[in-house]
């Protein structure tokens, strides 16, 4: 069961009210907490909190729920492949397997990546590897979630870490940045720990602070050169930033207004670590940021990965891109359904076959169906205590859980609604890029 | 402006705020022993020594009885008392207890508590009230619908889902404390039952002053129509409950625990036990009252977010402030959303600074 | 006395296997065409209910290529423990395993990371096709084994939920509507075409996959109930978006009439024994 259904327990008439209220055409969705639908809790962020490590990360909402990112690198030998011939010669055709698999050893948590990224990156790799730059694996990362209360191989929290690995490796570019040599690469260990117990599904939250660690991150400078043993720099100010970015000023400059034409032109626009975002829709409505109780009267989640790409001329691809003066480049990089614990509330009882509550045709509140059938109903349900879980038509005002899928509309609705210009992405960006880098 | 993204900041210095907070949380009745989460402050200023640590001696006086939060060391010098939390010290005539300042609701006879349902046995409820124990609700405690007087049977123990049911929210009085602690529940009274209509939240587990206290009304009823924009006289009923659990829900005319005070007798409660306590439909509620219900709750989260305690006086300010301060930022589109920077300028305003 | 510090050669000759020279290459598949399946349900006696799956091998000359075969049972529903708590819904449980031989390096008996990353997909699919609140108080175990090797992540979640789909309906589970899994991805030939989008992609047939996409359908209703992209876009194109998601839904749509017609004859071989 995923992590996304735990400990919920709310009444149907609690949902009946959630869902009714969050799905309100006319003047939008009525949020329990009053944000309007795009707009995410407010979150307290640094950066460089760890002395220890290459670069950290904290951010905290004000309900309590904190996470923490931690990134450490160490240097490690890039095995040489024993197929390397075959991965040469043969490489179009039998690429799946040669030179990745010898490369599996125990990395756990990585192996599905390489399976994935087998039809993914690497091919990108090899199809664009003129070098042995491109000889790269996807197994140079290792990233961990750790959720208070749950167990490490609970399928929630695998789901949470394979989602936040693949939005990481989808593009392949992030394990480029961790080659030195021939021989040597740099293995990134990402460990994500969320100090308080969920209080809603984590899912954004564990990507905001992986996004802000990984662009605090700096790996120490490269002094040797070419094949050799790699030596550093021990000045730690001289070490560079993983996300390499324009100098400080003039990011800070950048910060609420678009980018200085003069600052694009200098640097290339630096690329952003992905974040994923966590979208629900109830009714018609398109929710950003659900809390808990939100999530459990949402009829469709999806948690939607974007990054913020360099139009770099190494993607073949990209050359079709009309260089726009838009601020930002984005990318989708994957999107993946997320059970929405509504599926396993409880649901409500209709008045008129409710045993505990007969005579309610008197009352204030006339069922809008069935009250005519309700006196025999009644008397059935009385009788039969199970009948109540039978099938019921919808009525207003009570609860019943979700069934079926998403429209296909609907999904892409809200995919769209982060991507587009002005989107959502783009505005938590903007957001993000005012955390003050340490 | 979706995201809101602040830079840490340090602690705010402890506050002393005797002098200021004097002012207007002196207007309750001081009910015995009502230091709970509430107001520290209050004792504070006459007695500065109250605060205890765990450990720290508080009197080796033989005339003392101790209480709550204390213990004694057993041996020769037995009438040392020592205090066993961290809290303020309450003498109630010669009765020493140490009142913790942040902890579990600890159930008390009376007290009016919104619980909800987490297990259902053959012969009762197990009810989550905030406390250290689950609290129990017998189903010889409650309402038979209609209002019949019988013993209950097996066939009601059959149905016994039909009354609660996992997950779902009621309120009650705690009728009776076993040894360990643990409440038993009662909603023999119209007052009490199933809550629909409305939303719930929890402020308990708040320290710093906030979250509610004990006060002479726990249930009261909100007039919304003074905000121009809502049509009719819709109201909203709120319910602090004493554990820290508040249901804001429409208000519906004789139904809740706001509505009489000197509600009907157990003579006339055959005709009149409401005929919905066990429903689970909610009632077609207007867009008004469920944008209210909002604003109401965004003011409680508020109050808590910024150690200010939570009772009939500080709500019923509180939303009148907001209800001006939408009402002067009518232009801007999200006057409902009461969390940080609002939420600082509202509680800014409550206590007058 | 025989030798049992090494391992012997076999008594007696041994005749070396002679391999058939396999038949000429396949026709290409078409760019509109899903491979073909083969499903079969109730293999399983002792399950209450259970399905096979097999994929159609387009190469079945190359070395180490073989088909994706996937096997499902469904266990249940019946009555939860004791000691769980109540539940007004059917309880889902999913287990996804690859065989031990089933991928070229040998995995292991427990499951590892990807296998559970899959099972939370496999059970989001199936969570919005069955109706769940018909069985109170009850659970279910769902166990897909992927039998032979070859093949990436999507379309072997794609087969577990067609696959799945199946074996829920030869179990007699109310459901919505028969789910059932589709793939979609954009290749790229090489670097200078521009990428196509292909149905039901077979990995060693395209040089690079861009992106790909598998989608849970219930062609009836028209709702999707697991969706899972990955890879990357040109820019923030909806419309290449769009249009995988459509394939993928095509893809959907004719595996889901393979479950259909192979329920309709399991039915039809149940009514001529009765």
């Amino acid at each position: 069961m995923s992590s996304t259904s735990q400990h919920l327990l709310l009444s149907p008439a609690e949902l009946a009210y959630l869902h009714g209220s969050l799905s309100l055409i006319t003047p939008g969705p009525i949020r329990p907490d009053g944000r309007s639908p795009t707009q995410f809790r407010p979150l307290t962020a640094e950066t460089g909190i760890l002395p220890g490590t290459n670069g950290s990360a904290r951010i905290c909402f004000a309900d309590g729920t904190e996470a923490v990112v931690g990134v450490k690198a160490e240097v490690e030998k890039t095995p040489v492949p024993p197929y390397e011939f075959v991965a040469s010669t043969e490489g179009r055709k039998g690429h799946s397997s040669a030179p990745k698999k010898s490369s599996r050893k125990s990395k756990k948590t990585t192996t599905e990546d390489e399976e994935i990224s087998m039809d993914v990156d690497e091919d990108d790799e090899e199809a664009a590897g003129v070098n042995e730059k491109a000889r790269v694996s996807p197994d140079w990362v290792e990233l961990s979630v750790e959720i208070p209360g749950l167990r490490d191989d609970d399928s929630g929290t695998v789901f949470l870490t394979s989602m936040l690995t693949e939005a990481l490796l989808a593009d392949g570019e992030f394990v480029k940045k961790l080659w030195i040599n021939r021989r040597f690469h740099w293995k990134l260990y990402l460990d994500i720990i969320l100090i308080s117990p969920p209080l809603s599904y984590p899912l954004p939250l564990l990507s905001l602070t992986t996004h802000l660690a990984l662009l605090a991150t700096r790996l120490p400078r490269l002094k040797s050169e070419a094949d050799e043993d790699p030596m550093f720099d021990d000045d730690w100010a001289a070490a560079t930033f993983l996300y390499p970015r324009q100098d400080t000023t003039s990011a800070k400059a950048s910060n609420k207004s678009p980018k200085q034409p003069s600052a694009a032109a200098a640097a290339a626009p630096a690329s952003r670590p992905p974040i994923t975002l966590l979208v629900m829709a109830v009714g018609d409505n398109i929710i950003f940021d659900p809390s808990k109780e939100e999530l459990a009267v949402a009829d469709s989640a999806v948690a939607v990965s974007v990054a913020e790409g360099p139009s770099s001329e190494t993607e073949p691809e990209s050359e079709s891109i009309p260089a726009t003066s838009t601020k930002r480049n984005l990318h989708l990089l994957s999107v993946r359904t997320i059970d929405p614990p509504s599926r396993l509330t409880p649901p409500g009882v209709p008045n008129s076959v409710n045993a505990a509550a007969w005579g309610t045709m008197t009352a204030a509140t006339p069922t809008t169906t069935t009250a005519a059938t309700a006196p025999a109903n009644e008397s059935g349900a009385a009788k039969h205590p199970d009948a109540r879980v039978t099938e019921t038509e919808d009525v207003v005002g009570v609860w019943k859980a979700p069934r079926g899928g998403a429209k296909f509309g609907m999904l892409g609705a809200m995919v769209a609604k982060v991507l587009e210009r002005g989107g959502v992405a783009e505005e938590v960006l903007d957001g993000l890029e005012g955390v003050d880098l340490t | 402006m979706p995201i809101t993204i602040l830079q840490p900041s340090l602690a705010p210095p402890a506050k002393l705020r005797d002098a200021d907070s004097d002012s207007d949380s002196e207007g309750g009745a001081d009910l015995e022993g009502d230091i709970a989460m509430g107001r520290p402050a209050k004792r504070a200023r006459t007695q500065d020594s109250s605060i205890m640590t765990p450990g720290e001696i508080i009197t080796d006086d033989p005339q003392w009885m101790r209480g709550h939060g204390t213990y004694v060391i057993p041996g020769a010098s037995s009438n040392t008392i020592l205090s066993s939390v961290a809290g303020t010290l309450a003498k109630t005539n010669k009765l020493l207890s140490v009142r913790p300042l942040r902890a579990r609701y600890t159930p008390e006879i009376g007290d009016l508590v919104v619980g909800r349902i987490v297990e259902v046995q053959a012969k009762r409820w197990r009810v989550d009230v905030g406390g250290t124990l689950l609290a129990q609700l017998p189903l010889s405690a409650i309402n038979l619908p209609g209002g019949i007087q019988r013993r209950r049977t097996e066939t009601d123990e059959l149905q016994i889902r039909t009354f609660f049911s996992e997950g779902e929210l009621l309120v009650a009085e705690v009728q009776q404390l076993y040894n360990d602690g643990a409440a038993v529940l009662h909603t023999r009274s119209l007052k009490y039952g199933k809550l629909r209509n409305g939303v719930f939240m929890s402020v308990t587990g708040t320290g710093g002053g906030g979250g509610v206290v004990r006060a002479r009304r726990q249930a009261f009823t909100l007039d919304i129509s003074g905000t121009d924009e809502v049509s009719g006289s819709e109201k909203i009923d709120v319910l602090l409950g004493v554990n820290g659990y508040i249901w804001i829900s429409k208000h519906i005319e004789g139904e809740g625990a706001a509505a009489e005070t000197s509600g009907p007798g157990i003579t006339r409660i055959e005709e009149s036990v409401g005929l919905n306590v066990y429903s689970s439909q909610n009632d077609i509620i207007p867009v008004d009252t469920m944008r209210e219900i909002a604003r109401v709750r965004g003011v409680v989260t508020a109050l808590v977010e910024n150690g200010l305690r939570v009772d009939e006086e500080m709500v019923t300010k509180g939303y009148a402030e907001a209800v001006e301060m939408a009402k002067e930022e009518r232009d801007s589109a999200d006057t409902l959303w009461l969390g940080g920077e609002r939420g600082k300028r509202l509680a800014n305003a409550l206590v007058g600074r | 006395m025989a030798d049992r510090r090494r391992i012997n050669g076999p008594v007696g000759a041994t005749t070396p296997p002679i391999f058939d020279k396999p038949a000429g290459p396949a026709a290409a598949k078409t760019r509109d065409a899903i491979r073909k399946i083969f499903l079969k349900t109730g293999i399983t006696p002792s399950a209450s209910g259970s399905a096979y799956l097999e994929l159609e091998n387009p190469n079945p000359q190359r070395p180490g290529n073989t088909s994706l075969k996937l096997s499902c049972t469904v266990h249940g529903p019946r009555s939860l423990p004791r000691s769980a708590p109540f539940s007004p819904h059917i309880i889902l449980t999913t287990h996804v395993k690859y065989a031990p031989f089933a991928t070229r390096q040998r995995r292991g008996y427990l499951r590892d990371s990807s296998e559970r990353d899959l099972g939370v997909h496999l059970e989001t699919a199936l969570r919005g096709a069955i109706i769940a609140d018909r069985w109170p108080k009850s659970g279910v175990d769902i166990i897909s084994q992927k039998d032979d090797e070859g093949w990436d992540m999507m379309n072997v979640l794609s087969g577990c939920i067609t696959v799945a789909s199946a074996a829920i309906a030869d179990a007699g589970i109310d459901c919505v509507d028969t789910v059932a899994g589709g793939v979609a991805a954009l290749v790229c030939k090489d670097d200078k075409t521009a990428p196509t989008i292909v149905m039901d992609p077979v990995v060693a047939e395209h040089d690079s996959i861009l992106a790909a996409c598998c989608v849970a359908y219930l062609p009836t209703r028209d709702e999707i109930t697991n969706m899972w992209f990955k890879g990357r876009l040109p820019g923030a194109d909806m419309m290449v978006y769009d249009k995988l998601m459509e394939k993928s839904l095509v893809a959907c749509r004719c595996a889901n009439r393979v479950i259909v017609q192979e329920l309709n004859e399991t039915v039809k071989k149940g009514q001529g024994i009765s």
